[in-house]
């Protein structure tokens, strides 16, 4: 079954066995809070790891009942972020979730060379769902929160984890737009030129399980007219599953428009480790961060 | 109008349009040039302005049993004055083609290069490609660029597209097939080629190549053997019946075409393009038959349309 609104994951989710979320450093309401949310429905089950008195504590303060989650304690933020890394290699726990420890302490747990999460040579990017007001579908882009200027092995790599999400979402053959600001492609334009090649890639079977199409602009990516209008003719136009950016300021501002502006929803993680890993930020909704949780579990 | 499959029949077209073209030659003293545009105008399509050496021109048609009266001779101290008068006259519009005799080749490109007095546009691409016809292959092909341009980059091959196509169209094929030839046909950045092909197949997409469906890379079998796309798995909308075939770079457009000439008997016409007006270089060791060809291919590719 394709997803096309968020909430949908809850329904999909609470059909299939159920994964294990380890969330690092769980201290804080925030995570707390929003992992409860994700157990009490029934979703997931989870470890959170860190102080168990403080742990204790927010869900007293909350009205949670902490028996729903197991317990691992941690003395410090870095050892909680590298204990829930262990417990993933032990096989534990099937996706991480950040709590109140910084991104770069919990990246770096995620990036050790030795007990971390990553297999040699991979790429690790950040992958967001959205569910944008007037949008038919979900619309699955990235990368806005890690990688500052892809290369194209990157942008590749980007590609294949928007497929990747899109394909566990149910999206049987996903579109997959690629950014540029125009249509045409122009040699001089490094966003242009790498969205040609990608495209051709695609075409012979270098990305596989998409429709890919660029260079693209916003507009033909997500609206059919203006594709008709500008007489482009890509099974991608108007019907994008995905979109690749070009770099971190342009997704970026993408998300935040949704978010700021749309008031739509979305979610969003990390791939590219050896399971997904969830990143919220406090600035995120609950519902947000419940989402993002939904999602990792679908794709763990 | 049929599109053209052999040599021979591009001749007969030349020869039946009815019209004569204004051939400039640079340096025209040698037998090899004099015998092939001899023929040209005894046929009655070529009218030959030779510059050089009158006294060793005379000498030549004498020797060759010519008559040096089917040609006008103009005649030059030496062959640098020779070559650029005959650019001149193709410059000024008093001859369409230029055609290059008994002069190093360094010396004739200068002044076909020549800024003021040579003719090349300013941001113009020169570039090289060949009619060939291979006993094996239903149909002519069109190869670029096999003599001028070494390692042509993203601009100049899409210069050597447009050349061909325009050439293959001339001949009657309306929408040629490009194949852009590589070694495999996947896009590699180890390969540079492969990127410059994977962007112009996008601007064909896109209709910033206008006039022909292009896809690369690919290798010659993907190019030209119809079952090799469903062997592979490949699905290229050449379908193994490429008309134009683009080189990455001159060693591999050379040595294609000389392998072919050598072993698969093949026969060829070829001249240079991006000048304001076909420009036509033999090599001496080119059979007279192709030597005709040339002169027939540049005179057809002269015509204003």
């Amino acid at each position: 079954m394709q997803i096309t609104k968020l909430e949908q994951m809850f329904d999909v989710l609470k059909t299939r066995p159920k994964k294990r979320l380890v969330a690092a450093w769980a201290i804080d309401a925030h995570t707390i809070i929003a992992v409860s949310q994700a157990v009490n429905m029934g979703i997931i089950d989870a470890i959170l790891v860190g102080d168990e008195a403080v742990i204790k504590s927010v869900c007293v303060e909350h009205g949670i009942n902490p028996s729903i989650f197991r317990i691992v304690s941690a003395a410090s933020d870095v050892e909680g972020a590298t204990k829930a890394v262990e417990l993933i290699n032990a096989g534990e726990g099937d996706f991480l979730m950040k709590g109140l420890i910084s991104t770069d302490r919990y990246m770096k747990a995620i990036l050790n060379k030795e007990r971390g999460l990553m297999e040699n040579g991979a790429v690790l990017a950040h992958v967001t769902v959205a569910e944008p007001m007037g949008y038919h579908k979900l619309l699955i882009f990235g990368d806005v929160a890690i990688i500052p200027e892809p290369d194209l092995n990157q942008k590749i790599a980007i590609c294949n984890y928007l497929i990747k999400t899109a394909r566990l979402l149910g999206v049987e053959t996903p579109k997959l737009g690629i950014l540029s600001a125009s249509e045409q492609t122009l040699p001089k334009i490094r966003s242009s030129y790498e969205a040609a090649l990608i495209s051709k890639m695609a075409e012979r079977g270098q990305i596989k399980g998409a429709i890919v199409d660029g260079p693209l602009g916003f507009d033909l990516i997500v609206d059919k007219e203006s594709a008709q209008i500008k007489g482009v003719k890509s099974e991608v136009c108007g019907d994008a599953d995905c979109i690749l950016f070009p770099n971190i300021e342009a997704g970026n501002t993408f998300y935040k428009t949704i978010t700021c502006l749309m008031g739509s929803e979305l979610c969003a993680i990390v791939m590219g480790a050896k399971v997904p890993a969830v990143l919220t930020s406090r600035g995120d909704s609950e519902r947000s961060k419940l989402f993002s949780i939904a999602l990792a579990a679908t794709l763990a | 109008m049929n599109p053209i499959t052999k040599l021979s029949e591009l001749a007969e077209h030349v020869r039946s349009r009815g019209s004569m073209t204004r051939v400039a030659v640079a340096a025209a003293d040698d037998s090899h040039t004099i015998t092939a545009i001899a023929r040209a105008v005894r046929e009655g399509w070529a009218h030959a302005i030779l510059h050089g050496h009158k006294a060793r021109i005379e000498q030549v048609c004498q020797s060759e049993s010519i008559d040096p009266a089917l040609f006008e001779i103009i005649d030059h101290a030496d062959d640098v004055t020779a070559t650029k008068a005959a650019t001149l006259q193709v410059k000024s519009g008093a001859a369409d083609v230029l055609m290059k005799g008994l002069v190093r080749t360094d010396v004739f490109l200068k002044a076909v290069l020549d800024k003021q007095q040579g003719l090349l546009p300013p941001g113009a691409v020169m570039s090289y490609t060949c009619a060939l016809e291979i006993p094996r292959y239903n149909k002519l092909m069109f190869i670029s660029d096999t003599a001028v341009l070494p390692h042509p980059d993203l601009n100049q091959k899409a210069a050597m597209i447009d050349y061909s196509v325009k050439m293959a169209r001339r001949l009657g094929i309306q929408t040629p097939k490009v194949a852009l030839i590589s070694a495999t046909e996947k896009v590699s950045p180890s390969m540079p080629s492969t990127l410059d092909y994977a962007q112009l197949c996008s601007m064909n997409k896109r209709g910033q190549i206008k006039n022909c469906l292009i896809d690369g890379p690919l290798d010659v079998f993907l190019a030209c053997d119809p079952e090799a796309g469903e062997i592979k798995g490949v699905n290229t909308p050449i379908k193994g019946e490429a008309d134009v075939l683009i080189f990455p770079d001159l060693e591999s457009a050379n040595s294609f075409y000389k392998g072919l000439m050598l072993f698969a008997g093949a026969e060829l016409a070829g001249l240079i393009q991006g000048t304001v007006k076909p420009v036509v270089v033999m090599s001496r060791s080119e059979s007279a038959a192709s030597k005709y060809y040339c002169l027939a291919l540049a005179c057809l590719m002269a015509e204003e349309i």
